[in-house]
């Protein structure tokens, strides 16, 4: 009888712990998805208050980071997980590591709109904040993919890294040729390059993210490189 | 350590640890550690006892020692004793309430449009009516708010109210992928439950997106109207200026300004109406359409409607059907709009004497939705300009058209939906439009949750395609046949030469 009480209640206990992680993996991916949603708006509205905001919360995003760390580590010397179990921490244990590096490019993103305040307005916001909406919205597709566990979501947004290329490869072209033409936009010009390519890097943080997500529910690797366009340093 | 364990046993009668053990999952799981420390306190009563027996301790110390213990003990069998109790006591506590009365409230809840939710220790979603289930695409299992809502001032908000802090309301928007401002309300309950956390969170959330984007909208209406506006004003006043003055009897002159001027009102007031247009979609674009449209139906009447002005320029409207149906969720007039922009560009942007293909496709994926199964050229571009959240279930049904133009240069395609872009070169001229065309198209396809992609090469000409969720009786339907075939080979329908 003891037993049969017992048995159900430690796994359940574990099985708590492990929902527990994924909730607080969740709710750090939310944070970093804020971090970005801010540091955009704070670009596009000229905000140099939330743009500040955006850099002191980044560090909310590391104290998380290490926190869920420290209960991974936790849970493998007390648990000794295997298979599934396994995955779930290992999974979290790379997603926060993808989070964390998305924290520091939003606050990256972020470091740059008192820059951008000091010159004109510029023609090119309109393309970033496009740009950085794709980005946001897989990020978004993914985190919702970890907590739902639907795989097929994240890999329709692994597949659409190409859109966050494309949108990319335009943008360094005008740019360059807008910084070609007119040496005033050189300034502003280099901070949007810069933005811009944060958003790039965070689209590919979205798809390892992907990648995790796909290796936690079925055990397996996603299927080699993701295909490639041509890089705009080359060509433009 | 004897006295302890007859209290044990003693107190908790035999059906209050069956029902402990029906109530599983409500057990804490650090439990067991609770009756370990029971046991311990026991165990340094009786050696402290064995102690004072043989005289190694006084008698003031020993009664000092075992009562701290003792007192220990209690605190810990009563918190396990309550864990196990918050189940019980609600219901005890509501029979205060008439059953009736019950049943009212809980109809009222389930009832209510908003979205309500009761958040308990934890962050655990432990109730939450219909409207909140929809608004966060919840499941029937009691899951933890963070991972269906992960809004981190909401959670900050929510997790103080459990420590029975004051409510909060905070404010948070999704820009992506589709854009909502939501007011969410947090207010601590503290509930008549023994244990350490009678506090529950209630989180009422309230959709503002309306009325946050009328005032968006308002703002950009007016900045755009005016900006674009002054260039055909400024004109037609220079004109007005010149015919009052030194062209005052040059007839000829007045016949050439009187036209020009006619143009540029003309000008004007095709930006107004596509800015109305643009306005309008822009302003119900998060309020999802009602009613459904056959798509081969509309992409026929579209196509129908525009033969003569494509005669004009000897361009033939070549119209290939699906051969199923194709009923889709949406708003005729707009999706008709929509049909009508991509084939009235197509036939603007066609040399003299050349073709316009215009084909649907039935049941597709979201990936075959998107673009051709096959490039129309190695080199070209293919973007997404607007696509719905990713649904691997949902199925589309797609319009195409593929025109003969000149084709539009990579860098510009993220552009090419933006309000007012216009291609270098098409600024000015008979053709010039208003630059609003895209911009209304992507807006309606954004508000019917359907997609919207370009594929365009310089010197191959560019495809447009617009897809749109299928109503759903069909959405059930087997999905697309393999890709790799051509798109006219797919939809062997009918093909219609117009």
């Amino acid at each position: 009888m003891t037993n049969q009480v017992k048995a159900p209640h430690i796994v359940k206990a574990f099985s708590e712990e492990l929902e527990q992680l994924s909730a607080d993996v969740a709710a750090m991916g939310g944070l970093a998805e804020s971090l970005v949603s801010d540091a955009l708006e704070a670009a596009a509205t000229r905000d140099g208050d939330l743009a500040a905001g955006v850099v002191a919360r980044d560090a909310q995003v590391d104290a998380m980071q290490r926190d869920i760390e420290k209960k991974i580590i936790r849970l493998l010397a007390l648990r000794h997980p295997i298979a599934q179990d396994l995955r779930v921490c290992i999974a979290a244990l790379k997603i926060v590591t993808d989070l964390e590096r998305v924290g520091d490019l939003a606050k990256s993103i972020a470091r740059r709109v008192p820059a951008l305040n000091d010159s004109e307005p510029t023609a090119f916001a309109a393309s970033v904040d496009r740009m950085g909406k794709l980005v946001l919205s897989h990020m978004h597709e993914v985190l919702d993919a970890y907590v739902t566990g639907e795989t097929a979501r994240a890999v329709a947004v692994w597949e659409r890294d190409d859109d966050v290329d494309e949108h990319y490869n335009a943008l360094f072209r005008e740019l360059v040729r807008a910084m070609r033409d007119d040496h005033v936009m050189i300034g502003p010009g280099a901070h949007l390059l810069f933005i811009a390519k944060n958003l790039e890097r965070i689209g590919d943080h979205a798809t390892n993210i992907a990648e995790v997500i796909h290796y936690l529910v079925t055990g397996r690797e996603l299927a080699s490189e993701r295909p490639r366009g041509p890089r705009p340093e080359q060509s433009a | 350590m004897a006295v302890f364990r007859t209290r044990h046993t003693g107190m908790i009668p035999i059906g209050m640890v069956e029902e402990r053990t029906n109530r599983r999952p409500l057990k804490s799981p650090d439990r067991p550690r609770r009756r370990d420390i029971a046991l311990t306190a026991g165990l340094g009563v009786f050696i402290m006892a064995v102690l004072a027996l043989s005289g190694e301790m006084e008698a003031g110390v020993f009664l000092a020692g075992s009562l701290a213990l003792a007192g220990l003990a209690a605190v810990y069998y009563l918190t396990a004793l309550t864990a196990a109790e918050p189940s019980a006591r609600p219901a005890e506590a509501g029979a205060s309430l008439r059953p009736v009365e019950i049943d009212a409230c809980e109809a009222m809840l389930e009832r209510l449009p908003i979205p309500v939710l009761l958040i308990g220790p934890g962050g655990r979603i432990e109730r939450a009516n219909p409207s909140a289930r929809a608004f966060l695409g919840l499941g029937a299992e009691r899951g933890l708010l963070s991972t269906a809502l992960r809004q981190p001032r909401v959670l900050e908000a929510v997790s103080a109210a459990l420590r029975g802090e004051r409510g909060a309301a905070v404010e948070y928007s999704t820009l992506a992928p589709l854009e909502s401002h939501v007011r969410a309300f947090v207010e601590p309950i503290r509930l008549d439950v023994p244990g350490p956390m009678p506090f529950r969170a209630m989180l009422v959330l309230a959709d503002d997106t309306s009325s946050k984007r009328a005032e968006r909208m308002r703002a950009d209406f007016l900045a755009n109207a005016s900006h674009e506006l002054r260039t055909p004003l400024a004109s037609l006043s220079g004109f007005l200026e010149t015919l009052q003055g030194p062209a005052h009897d040059d007839e000829e002159a007045r016949d050439r300004f009187l036209a020009i001027m006619k143009e540029q009102t003309e000008r004007m007031r095709r930006l107004i109406d596509d800015l109305l247009s643009l306005s309008r979609v822009e302003m119900n674009e998060h309020v999802a359409p009602t009613g459904s449209v056959e798509l081969n139906d509309l992409a026929r009447d579209v196509t129908e409607a525009l033969r003569l002005v494509a005669e004009r320029r000897a361009i033939t409207l070549e119209l290939t059907l699906a051969d199923t149906p194709a009923q889709v969720r949406g708003d005729h007039d707009q999706i008709y709009e929509v049909v009508e922009n991509l084939v009235e560009n197509a036939i603007k942007y066609s040399p003299d004497g050349s073709q316009v293909r215009i084909w649907v496709e039935a049941p597709r994926t979201r990936d075959g939705a998107e673009h051709m199964p096959e490039r129309m050229d190695p080199q070209s571009g293919r973007l997404t300009l607007s696509a719905p959240p990713l649904d691997p279930d949902a199925r589309f049904a797609v319009v195409r058209v593929r025109d003969n133009g000149p084709g539009i240069e990579r860098r510009y395609l993220p552009r090419l939906a933006e309000r007012f872009f216009r291609v270098d070169g098409q600024k000015s001229g008979p053709t010039a439009g208003t630059g609003l065309g895209l911009a209304i198209v992507k807006h309606i396809v954004s508000r019917h949750r359907g997609g919207f992609t370009v594929e365009s090469a310089p010197g191959a000409g560019s495809v447009f395609s617009a897809f749109f969720m299928l109503a759903p009786a069909q959405a059930t339907a087997p999905p697309a046949p393999p890709s790799g075939t051509g798109p006219v080979e797919q939809t062997a329908g009918a093909v219609t030469k117009v």
